[in-house]
């Protein structure tokens, strides 16, 4: 195991932000942990870092017990939310910086920056300062610049969290492909469900400053131990009284000998269609389909129609 | 329209009371110092006394300025990471020397260290004495330059946050490196203000420097007692106003560096948003 | 890229992580940086700012004490009379005159400035027009120039030999246009950022509603604009009854136009510390007290206005 954290507790005054958090990530894994806001992710994540000191626990990397460690000797690569880029340094100097600090040879640390520079691409951004890159490129350099000092442990604080749609999903494949490439043991957190699912090998759910569930995604997914998990990892919808998933269920003709209802409301995202049907018990459940089957079962606003789980095949 | 007249009135209120109450003046400055010629202005300002005091100014600001800009600095750090009892009361105590008249701080400064004051007997003992010298002058221009590279700063450190230094740290800085090379090109211009701001209150302190000085010529005048002893003691006009506009010049230089670092900050500030 | 498969933590040379140390350890040692600095802070100003204004505050009410030197006793306490020579002192005519000429000048000037803070304020961020930067930097003249710079300038402008034949020597207007000069950056600045702050939709608003500009800027601008008026009231009034250099000399030396200030400096000239003293601590209390009411009165109507 790479990071095993035991009993880490932390307080701030009376509010406990991480509650006796006891888990094991794997070596090369790509971690997320997935939480709301104020569930103590990214406090966790500063707790590993070392940059805050837990009230109870043990962190312990690779082996080593670096709770008391000062950051500063504990090898870990952090990329902050907001990339803390040195706004005074140029991209070079920025990825530079741990290799000068770690008494590196001037031509080592040139020969290495260009290869991070590579690996990035910011081949062309070398001579460039922060504010003149844009949010993705800073989130690459500050990328380059964890990874310089060769971490024992990549750390990603909401990593793409101040990023626009487009250059969020771009950054999500590259930070995939990167830890395909190096494959460094990272963990990264965020809110955001769909991210983690996409990006993440492993998962930890966190709620209120304890870990609820901790696996693989699909794992999680198809089995969630909790009710918050369920609800937290995808859409949920309430059918015959049991939260299940808007696209377990299916919309057939009314004579098949289900509860009958009526089609309320249609709403069109694209690809995938959402149909909310309201039954004769009274219950609004709504349906998760694809355009094509949409399209074959031709219903509309005030069609007569049942609902029922579907039969896996 | 009557919108346009209030608009143009309004312009003219304020800039009459601007042109009247301050252009009027150092205009009058400029133009009455040189009307006697830039020889008589020049033979004015290279008279042995005129020289003691402004070399006397330049040594008081060489040692009050840096102090007081490492301390600044010092508690501006102090105030933006750290959360501790009674940081309100620290902000307030720098605060003093501003809101207090300078006359008190140098009635103050003589009732705790001259001979008649608390440490008086102590001091003097040890051959140190205050009251009308060097060191008195000194002291009373540190305590009322004291707050401007605090109050500068401040501000700057909280919006630079702690995300550059920590980061800093995961890459392996120890703490001197990291105020070095991250901390301190982080609040340059901030710095580079307030010591401004500081440069020119030191070299301008009249009210508190006099009650200290004793106001004793070539030996213990600045700058700003030379100009008042010159006109209280033998109403030389153009000797006070060949000082005085040495004094104006300096503190339109600065005034200048203020407003380009300003400009500067504020674009720091674009780019942080 | 030839980065390993599996990093190691010495492969840069760095050194090894530390062992062994217990928590509380880590916390002093990341603190004991700023107990240091902050002892060597707090020690420099008491020795430049608090030793001071508490020696002046233990004269004004005739508390001494005095150091014998290291032999011996060490302290040597003697209290005389107390508060009853402070309000001797404080009360003498000339006293009261000095301190309430300074009272009410500095009230009106801030006042005064008050009022054209906002009209100034008003032009630099709502109104543009050619040489508008040249004004905005004329606002900060007045705190750069030494005070004894505008001292000497005001003696020759509105002296006895003035060239306007305005003659303001020993005249209470003569006074009161050094303050006014003096403190205008002060009731500007503080007004200016939050003019610029308010992002216009509330007055938008307002027109929309049928509310003509006067009624605009009274009820909904100036609401906002309170916290910083005040503020800028405060500060200026601090300014204008501790100020000294530049009234010291158009003042003259007649009774009649004697601050608070030059009172205090005409009583070290004859050595009398004990009544400076005692005057110095009425004047501090003073614009403390103005410094802190409008510091509370501007918080209030900063919580009442918080969204």
């Amino acid at each position: 195991m790479s990071i095993s954290l035991s009993r880490l507790t932390k307080r701030y005054g009376p509010n406990v932000v991480v509650d006796d958090v006891n888990v094991e990530i794997p070596e090369g894994s790509l971690t997320a942990i997935l939480g709301p806001s104020g569930s103590g992710k990214s406090t966790l994540l500063k707790l590993i870092a070392g940059l805050e000191v837990p009230d109870e626990g043990r962190v312990i990397i690779e082996g080593d017990d670096v709770t008391d460690v000062d950051p500063r000797y504990r090898d870990i690569g952090f990329c902050f939310q907001h990339y803390a880029p040195f706004r005074h340094m140029n991209v070079s100097k920025n990825i530079g910086f741990g290799l000068r600090v770690r008494k590196q040879p001037k031509d080592v640390i040139e020969v290495k920056v260009r290869e991070l520079l590579e690996l990035v691409k910011l081949e062309d951004k070398a001579n460039s300062y922060p504010a003149q890159l844009s949010g993705g490129e800073r989130q690459r350099m500050a990328l380059a610049r964890a990874l310089a000092i060769e971490p024992r442990v990549l750390l990603l604080d909401e990593p793409f969290g101040a990023l626009d749609a487009i250059v969020r999903t771009e950054l999500r494949h590259f930070v995939k492909e990167l830890h395909r490439q190096i494959k460094v043991t990272t963990i990264l957190v965020t809110h955001d469900q769909d991210e983690a699912m996409e990006v993440a090998d492993q998962l930890l759910i966190m709620h209120a400053g304890k870990i609820e569930q901790a696996g693989e995604p699909t794992e999680l997914y198809e089995r969630p131990a909790t009710e918050f998990v369920h609800s937290f990892l995808g859409p949920t919808t309430l059918f015959k009284g049991v939260a299940v998933r808007p696209h377990d269920l299916e919309l057939v003709s009314p004579s098949v000998g289900s509860i009958e209802g009526v089609v309320t409301s249609i709403m069109e995202l694209g690809f995938e269609i959402q149909v909310t049907i309201t039954l004769s018990d009274g219950s609004t459940p709504w349906v998760q389909m694809s355009r094509n089957e949409f399209r074959a079962l031709g219903v509309t606003t005030g069609s007569p129609v049942s609902v029922r789980e579907r039969v896996a095949q | 329209m009557k919108h346009t007249s209030r608009k143009w009135s309004l312009r003219v209120i304020v800039i009459g009371y601007l042109a009247l109450l301050v252009g009027l003046p150092v205009g009058y400055l400029f133009i009455k110092a040189f009307s006697h010629g830039l020889g008589a202005f020049w033979s004015e300002v290279t008279k042995p006394n005129a020289v003691a005091a402004l070399k006397l100014s330049a040594e008081v600001a060489l040692i009050a300025v840096p102090v007081n800009t490492v301390i600044g600095i010092g508690a501006a750090l102090l105030l933006a990471k750290k959360k501790f009892f009674g940081s309100r009361a620290l902000t307030l105590a720098f605060d003093i020397p501003v809101a207090v008249s300078p006359i008190i701080i140098g009635v103050a400064l003589i009732l705790a260290y001259s001979r008649i004051g608390w440490f008086g007997a102590w001091l003097s003992k040890n051959g140190i004495t205050i009251l009308f010298s060097p060191v008195g002058i000194v002291m009373a221009t540190m305590a009322v330059s004291l707050p401007y590279v605090l109050r500068s700063v401040l501000p700057v450190l909280i919006e630079v946050g702690k995300d550059q230094e920590q980061a800093a740290r995961t890459l392996g800085a120890g703490a001197f490196r990291t105020f070095w090379q991250i901390t301190l090109p982080a609040i340059r211009w901030g710095v580079l203000y307030g010591v401004t701001l500081t440069i020119a209150r030191t070299l301008g302190e009249f009210g508190a420097v006099l009650v200290v000085s004793g106001d004793i010529t070539g030996k213990t005048q600045t700058l700003p007692i030379y100009i008042f002893a010159v006109w209280d003691q033998s109403y030389d006009t153009i000797g006070a106003f060949a000082g005085a506009l040495v004094l104006a010049s300096i503190s339109i230089v600065a005034l200048i560096i203020l407003s380009s670092l300003r400009a500067r900050e504020r674009k720091l500030h674009v780019d942080l948003a | 890229m030839d980065l390993p498969a599996k990093p190691s933590s010495s492969l840069l040379g760095a050194p090894p992580a530390r062992k062994g140390w217990r928590r509380f350890a880590v916390r002093l040692r990341s603190s004991s940086g700023a107990i240091g600095g902050g002892s060597l802070i707090v020690g420099y100003l008491s020795i430049i700012v608090l030793i001071p204004i508490a020696a002046v505050v233990a004269h004004g009410f005739s508390f001494s004490i005095h150091t014998q030197g290291w032999g011996g006793a060490f302290w040597h306490w003697h209290l005389t009379a107390g508060f009853g020579t402070f309000w001797t002192d404080v009360t003498q005519p000339a006293a009261i005159s000095a301190i309430r000429l300074s009272l009410w000048l500095s009230l009106s000037v801030a006042a005064i400035n008050a009022v054209m803070g906002v009209a100034i304020a008003w032009v630099l961020v709502r109104d543009s027009f050619h040489g508008k930067w040249f004004v905005e930097a004329f606002i900060d003249l007045p705190f750069a120039l030494p005070t004894i710079v505008v001292g000497v300038v005001l003696l020759f402008l509105f002296g006895t030999q003035s060239p306007l034949h305005i003659d303001l020597f020993e005249t209470w207007m003569g006074l009161m246009v050094a303050l006014l000069f003096v403190t205008l950056p002060f009731s500007v600045r503080a007004v200016q950022p939050v003019l610029a702050s308010l992002d216009g939709e509330a007055e938008a608003a307002a027109k929309s509603l049928g509310a003509g500009g006067l009624r605009t800027f009274v009820s909904v601008v100036l609401p906002s604009l309170w916290p910083a008026v005040l503020g800028g009231f405060g500060l200026a009034f601090a300014r204008a009854i501790g100020e000294f250099g530049s009234i010291s000399l158009i003042a003259g030396g007649i009774g009649r136009t004697t601050t608070a200030s030059s009172y205090i400096y005409n009583l070290t000239q004859g050595f009398l510390w004990t009544n400076a003293a005692a005057v110095s601590t009425a004047l501090l209390v003073l614009s403390l007290i103005i410094l802190i009411a409008s510091n509370v009165f501007a918080r209030r109507f900063q919580h009442r206005l918080a969204p």
